[in-house]
């Protein structure tokens, strides 16, 4: 929402995450444009999830973590110990890898978020849930049973009814998606990428993807992660084309990983 | 020489069928023998008039009331404690030796045989806070008596909800309370109702701590401070004091109804809950 292209909606600054004895991030430093999407790949075990959830403080849940560097979103550091990670959780929504509808009705999953923010006006509320879910494409399948349950959705429905749930929240600025297509058939995969297009022009989006062929489709920046680190970070085309280290160079044309 | 795969199955076969069969031979047994004895004796008249001549005759009104208010109140004090308990140990604490040290508590707890609350309630309630023998004494033992069943239950109920619904409810800003009380509650709470149907059943049972805290009072209760005697109570006292056979095999018959009715109404409120949310 705020912002002009090219301006920095996320500064991660020497950027480290502990988890118990090993370092799943060490030192990372990369700046993230608003209004972009920033395609994050790397072999499993690189650190993209741990880097994803990070954003918007997610590793706090996970025990025996803990974080050293900075994480500045619009100049703000989130760690810093008077931030509110509530509020940033409603600025910084995330798409997690498996859809996970609530065990609730379609709108009341939508609802979830502005309900959360004190929304009560129930014309407000069915104007935000038919909004999010045309946004996620998926209105025209679910608008004459919103009050059925998420559950009985199909998995790419689902997925996009949890992408509707993130669009829902009114505070949101960034989307961060973990491999948001990796249990879904290519229609519903196309469906959701469609929607990403469209929605970076008032969002800036992280997308961790497996499917290096999903970043080069979708990503205008790309970021290779390897083993905790940051290899290479720069324009999709280039990285994918000219890279600068041999390992991305190795990964994405399919040598390893 | 090793014995053929083929015998020893046959054999487990044998052995569970029958150790299955004897269980269930047994629970029947009890039951049909309890009613029979006991239904003839049930009428209208019986289940609606006061009993006469400490039980000789007439009916069981004030037990009935009893029975209903005793666990009611009971589970109602017990309730809120043990979930309460249980979302603290789960939600709001990692595994350290304080929350181990509880659980052992808990679990300690739930061992001991009932006629030592019973004592605790008559020492503490009845005696020490000068409640006397009363609906109130009687329920808050009986509420001690349940909570460690209702805690360990509710906790199992509570672990069993996915983790990824907690990640997707924080995820869009909520509170670990809010998490809680929209998400986690609610789907634990087929666990949770179990725990109390099993609470009920304990209290609806229970007589040895029932008489040291509630009294035997035959007369109707009119508040929580006036003593009552439930069904199990009186089939005790019909059946130890020699009173009356029949009354007190017609009081078993009812109460052993009486369990099955609210194990049933729970059971279905339960489902009616799960179907509306996943319909």
């Amino acid at each position: 929402m705020s912002g002009s292209p090219n301006t920095v909606k996320i500064a991660v600054k020497s950027f480290r995450v502990f988890q118990g004895k090993e370092d799943a991030l060490r030192g990372i430093t990369l700046e993230i444009a608003a209004n972009r999407i920033l395609g994050i790949i790397g072999p499993a075990g690189a650190g993209k999830t741990t880097f994803l959830r990070a954003l918007n403080r997610l590793n706090d849940l996970t025990p025996d973590t803990h974080v050293e560097g900075q994480v500045l979103l619009d100049g703000a550091d989130i760690y810093h110990p008077a931030f509110d990670v509530v509020a940033l959780r409603k600025r910084v929504g995330m798409l997690f890898a498996l859809p996970v509808a609530l065990p609730m009705s379609i709108a009341e999953n939508v609802a979830y978020g502005p309900r959360l923010s004190g929304l009560r006006k129930r014309a407000r509320l069915e104007e935000i849930v038919e909004r999010s879910l045309k946004a996620a494409f998926l209105w025209d399948e679910v608008k004459d049973r919103l009050q059925m349950s998420g559950l009985r959705l199909s998995g790419g429905q689902q997925q996009r009814l949890c992408l509707a749930r993130v669009l829902a929240m009114e505070e949101l600025e960034v989307i961060l998606l973990d491999e948001p297509c990796s249990g879904l058939d290519p229609i519903s995969t196309a469906k959701i990428e469609d929607a990403l297009a469209v929605l970076k022009e008032r969002y800036t989006i992280i997308l961790v993807t497996n499917n290096t062929k999903q970043a080069a489709r979708v990503a205008d920046d790309t970021a290779f992660f390897l083993q905790g680190e940051l290899i290479e970070h720069g324009l999709t085309a280039k990285l994918f084309t000219v890279p600068d280290d041999k390992r991305t160079n190795d990964y994405v044309t399919g040598r390893f990983g | 020489m090793r014995v053929p795969p083929k015998f020893t199955q046959s054999l487990a076969v044998l052995v569970l069928g029958a150790a299955t069969l004897l269980t269930v031979v047994v629970l029947v047994f009890i039951i049909a023998f309890v009613l029979v004895k006991g239904l003839p004796g049930v009428t209208w008249e019986f289940l609606s008039s006061p009993p006469k001549d400490m039980g000789k005759a007439g009916g069981i009104l004030p037990t009935l009331v009893g029975t209903v208010l005793l666990p009611l109140l009971a589970i109602a004090i017990a309730l809120p404690l043990g979930v309460g308990t249980a979302v603290y140990l789960t939600e709001y604490t990692r595994e350290n030796p304080l929350t181990r040290a509880l659980r052992f508590g808990t679990d300690c707890l739930a061992g001991i045989p009932s006629i030592i609350f019973g004592l605790f309630g008559f020492i503490f309630f009845v005696v020490m806070l000068k409640m006397g023998w009363c609906l109130l004494s009687g329920a808050l033992t009986l509420a001690i008596m349940v909570l460690p069943t209702i805690i360990r239950t509710s906790e199992e109920a509570i672990r069993s909800v996915p983790n990824a619904y907690r990640e997707v409810s924080f995820s869009l800003g909520a509170t670990r309370w809010e998490t809680v009380l929209k998400v986690v509650l609610p789907n634990a709470l087929p666990g949770i109702v179990t725990g109390v149907i099993l609470g009920i059943g304990r209290s609806i049972g229970e007589t040895a701590a029932v008489i040291f805290t509630a009294g035997s009072s035959l007369r109707m209760p009119l508040s929580v401070f006036d003593s009552v005697r439930t069904m199990s109570v009186h089939f005790y006292i019909l059946a130890r004091e020699g009173i009356s056979n029949e009354n007190a095999y017609a009081t078993a018959a009812v109460l052993i109804i009486s369990v099955v009715l609210v194990n049933l109404a729970a059971y279905s409120m339960m489902h009616r809950f799960i179907a509306k949310r996943s319909k």
